[in-house]
């Protein structure tokens, strides 16, 4: 459904794409107002993908107002100065186009896709909301029952689903102090009393040209879309909104362990993770390579270590993994977690998987298994290219990120060079004896196995 | 239907040596794999290849020197190659008593075959960075492979061996039961798998699409019964092939013919009837789940794809609930009323199932309002049809979009394998939006008389509802 949550729990791993023939490479340029742009030929089908990704996400929200990041994209389908309540959907409907938008801690995107010769009335409908917002303040207005649509969104993501609400708390405890600490779609009762004025002032502290970024991928040419785009977007004065740097800060180490129960009688099956401070891809890109490497060899699928052990070898499980959230602008989780086979303990499962881990660090990696890893990584990127919505989503996101191009061209070279020496350093710096982290079990309510 | 079954396996009896109760499902004898060979001959005449140029996609199709039926695209601006594969026949297939066969026989089709365990079938997918996996739907059974296009012989030699040569090894086996045994916990608080059962059990108890897993059907599958299984299921005549990548027809056709080497030629699976929902009274239940959230899933008899009415109650969908923010009902619950995240409607054409349904969330408080508002919705359909507009609006989303289906590689090989599989010809793509175009006001309104009368619809709530007056079911 429309309108949701990116990122919001574990929901975006990024995978990039590969360099490897000038045909698709991207092409970036600035308009006079500042507004980046990034164009990604794909000319299999007459379709192109057009976003508008907005520098501003959930990590920059005002203490009190969690939730307005999000709750504000839901607004930006309602009604502007020249577009009636509903009609912004309609008119893309009546183009044969989908659209949606997305927000994280750290963006705000909305995209549509249509077919190629629909794309400059695209141009128009993001142009005409990126500044012509209008807020209804009246109490039975858009903004009120979009507010109420967005609390039946928290009780459907997170309040029906315990993992979610424990998954939720141990990410506060992780980024406890960081903005990060409140889940993108924020605290019921902070929503609830979120105001039209406080939609219209992050409105005009955030939406403007010079903090947003385009991306178009499709059946076009940079020529074709730099006209279009200097029609409908170059027209848009230069910001005179001013806000202050993103909040983003490097995530404080964990000072303690904690230990995080949820007990629900949905519950019928347990779970186990700990959760450990990770690296992010930008602010520490070579351990983050390296981290998502050793972990592919650590936890990453079926032939990794965990789940040969824990699995298939002791059948102590029936699941076993690792992962790493390193998408994010500042350091996310880096995760084990496992579910017990019937009949075995959490404490007996956590003894086992702890020790896996602990002789694979002491043993370290064979050189082919890391070999097979970065291949993967590699050959995702070259997968990844299958979807043109992916694309554009890869480099929009990475963009508004503050990273480069040249980043997500280089990827699946950077990929293959780790070494198995840095695979394991980097997953022996994240789970070294001495770090803290927030173990999180699941449990049935009382009574109830 | 139960004794169709029976009569099916005393005949087989006299077939076979010895009738399993798996055997029953199979009238036909299983050819060896030694007398496939002889069908591949090494001379290979020349490909015919019928090109249809297409507005959307340009669909090659040949037979294999194999035997084995394929529609191509090629494409070259990616190295890579997605190919699709199923058959006729899934889990409504399972004997009664072994539900679970289907699946045991599609989990273990990647784990190990020849001289590979699992870890090594599974290493070797790595090394080749490829991906092989089988699944089994209620009337399909299939398969996908993608790889790069430079690995792409080492990738179908491996899946090859996987026909050919498949393991059932304990291991893999017994770890599908464990998984299993975990499952059957965890759906009994999963609101989609109690909404789907309440519905299975209120309208079609005893048809083979409402049987489900036991701890029982469980205990009874063998790795025997899953190879004997797999032959049925999993045959030559049968095999319907799609593939998008940078290869071309005489590139692929050997890789395929390697692939299907290992196949029997054919096999008898019993037919399964359809179900006739316009047979069944309308039902109400209230599942009870300890949740805030109340699911709420509507469903009535639906429309085939070979009803002339088809067309326009596909076009009439969009105005109730699949159009997202031009459906009535997310206009009406979500837009005015703030009543949930998302409502949405599809319809089913079959062939066993013909349905169409509906569902969305709500706060347990609201679940009455929420009810009484989808069946108001409906009510206004019956009375007074859609407007001209709206019949316009829909069709000019159907058509605009139908290019969105076809940007990639993966979604023109599931597209054309739905073609294939319901058999709607090699120029369903380019006559479809003619189809949707010649949908008059007057169809879809009659259409809506006869299909949207609320009276039609059961409706299933998980969750704690306050406000409605139905049987709970603990």
């Amino acid at each position: 459904m429309k309108r949701s949550l990116a990122a919001g729990l574990f929901a975006l791993f990024a995978s990039y794409a590969a360099a490897e023939e000038a045909a698709w490479a991207p092409s970036t340029f600035t308009l006079s107002n500042g507004m980046d742009v990034v164009v990604l030929p794909d000319h299999r089908a007459p379709v192109v993908t057009h976003m508008v990704w907005y520098k501003v996400g959930a990590a920059d929200e005002a203490p009190g107002k969690s939730g307005i990041a999000h709750l504000f994209e839901h607004v930006m389908f309602q009604e502007t100065k020249n577009l009636g309540p509903g009609e912004f959907d309609k008119i893309v409907s009546r183009s044969g186009g989908q659209n949606n938008a997305f927000t994280s801690w750290d963006y705000t995107a909305y995209f549509e896709r249509v077919h190629k010769a629909q794309l400059g009335t695209m141009m128009g409908l993001e142009a005409e909301r990126m500044v012509n917002l209008v807020i209804n303040d009246d109490p039975k207005g858009p903004f009120i029952s979009e507010r109420d649509v967005v609390k039946e969104e928290r009780r459907q993501r997170i309040e029906n689903n315990p993992g979610a609400i424990l998954q939720e708390k141990a990410l506060s405890a992780l980024w406890k102090g960081h903005p990060y600490e409140i889940t993108v779609i924020g605290k019921m009762e902070e929503v609830a009393a979120l105001t039209p004025q406080d939609g219209l002032d992050f409105y005009t502290e955030y939406y403007s040209p010079a903090n947003a970024i385009l991306v178009v991928a499709g059946d076009v040419t940079p020529d074709e879309v730099r006209a279009l785009a200097e029609e409908h977007y170059g027209a848009i004065p230069a910001s005179g909104a001013e806000h202050g740097p993103r909040k983003w800060q490097s995530v404080a180490p964990l000072t303690e362990t904690v230990l995080l129960t949820h007990a629900d009688p949905k519950v019928r099956q347990p779970n186990w993770s700990r959760y450990y401070l990770g690296v992010s891809q930008r602010r520490q890109p070579d351990d983050a390579l390296a981290l998502d490497v050793g972990l592919e060899v650590l936890g990453g699928g079926m032939t990794s270590r965990l789940y040969q052990s824990l699995v298939e070898q002791q059948q102590l499980a029936i699941s076993a993994s690792t992962f790493a959230w390193t998408t994010l602008h500042d350091e996310g989780p880096a995760v084990i977690s496992a579910s017990p086979a019937p009949g075995v303990t959490l404490e007996t499962l956590e003894a086992a998987v702890m020790a896996e881990v602990e002789k694979v660090l002491a043993e370290g990696f064979a050189e082919a298994e890391v070999i097979r890893a970065r291949n993967k990584l590699a050959a995702d990127a070259i997968y990844g290219r299958d979807s043109q919505s992916g694309m554009a989503e890869t480099f929009g996101a990475w963009l508004a990120l503050g990273g480069k191009v040249e980043d997500i061209l280089g990827y699946p070279d950077a990929v293959r060079a780790v070494t198995p020496e840095e695979a394991l350093a980097a997953v022996r710096a994240v789970f070294a004896p001495e770090k803290h982290y927030i173990e999180a079990h699941l449990l049935p309510a009382e009574g109830d196995l | 239907m139960h004794a169709a079954k029976i009569l099916l396996c005393a005949a087989a009896l006299s077939a076979l040596t010895g009738c399993s109760t798996i055997k029953g499902w199979f009238v036909g004898t299983p050819q060896p794999p030694a007398a496939e060979a002889l069908l591949t001959s090494p001379d290979k005449p020349e490909l015919a290849v019928i090109v249809h140029d297409g507005e959307f996609a340009q669909i090659q199709q040949f037979v294999t020197p194999g035997g084995v039926s394929v529609w191509l695209v090629s494409e070259p601006s990616i190295p890579i190659l997605a190919v699709q594969m199923a058959w006729k026949g899934g889990t409504a297939s399972d004997p009664a008593g072994l539900e679970g066969l289907g699946e045991v026989v599609t989990y273990n089709m990647n784990e190990g075959a020849g001289d590979l365990d699992s870890l090594g079938f599974q290493t070797a997918m790595e090394d080749l960075n490829m991906d092989f996996s089988c699944g089994a739907g209620g009337e399909w059974t299939s398969c996908s492979i993608s790889t790069l296009t430079e690995n792409a012989a080492g990738a179908m030699s491996l899946v090859a061996s996987a026909f050919a040569a498949p393991r059932f090894d304990e291991g893999p086996f017994e770890r599908f039961l464990r998984e299993k045994e975990v499952g059957l916990n965890t759906r009994e608080t999963n609101p989609n798998y109690l909404a789907w059962r309440a519905t299975a059990k209120a309208l079609y108890p005893e048809h083979p699409f409402a049987r489900e897993l036991s701890s029982e059907s469980l205990g009874a599958l063998t790795p025997d019964l899953a190879r004997q299984h797999m032959r049925a299921l999993v045959t030559k005549d049968r095999l319907l092939v799609t593939a998008v990548g940078a290869v071309t027809p005489e590139e692929l056709a050997p890789l395929i013919d390697e692939v299907a080497a290992g196949l029997p030629q054919t096999s008898t699976l019993a037919p399964i009837p359809p179900i006739d929902l316009t047979g069944v009274a309308a039902t109400e239940a209230v599942i009870d789940l300890p949740q805030p959230q109340s699911l709420v899933r509507f469903i009535g008899p639906g429309i085939g794809r070979d009803n002339p009415d088809f067309f326009p109650a596909f076009v009439l969908n969009y105005t109730l609930g699949g159009g997202g923010f031009e459906s009535r009902l997310v206009q009406t619950l979500r837009v005015q009323k703030g009543l949930t995240y998302g409502i949405s409607t599809s319809i089913d054409p079959g062939p066993t199932l013909k349905t169409w349904s509906g569902g969305g969330q709500t706060k347990n408080e609201s679940a009455g309002e929420f009810i009484a508002g989808i069946k108001a919705e409906l009510a206004k359909f019956v009375e007074s049809g859609v407007t001209e507009q709206e019949l316009a609006d829909a069709k000019a989303y159907l058509t605009g979009s139908y290019p969105l289906g076809f940007d990639s590689n993966a979604k023109i090989a599931n597209q054309m394998m739905g073609v294939r599989q319901e058999n709607l010809g090699v120029d369903y793509f380019d006559r479809r939006n003619a189809l949707v175009s010649a949908v008059t006001l007057e169809d879809v309104n009659r259409v809506s008389k006869t299909y949207l009368d609320p009276a039609r619809y059961s409706f299933f709530v998980v969750g704690q509802p306050q406000g409605i007056e139905a049987p709970v079911t603990p």
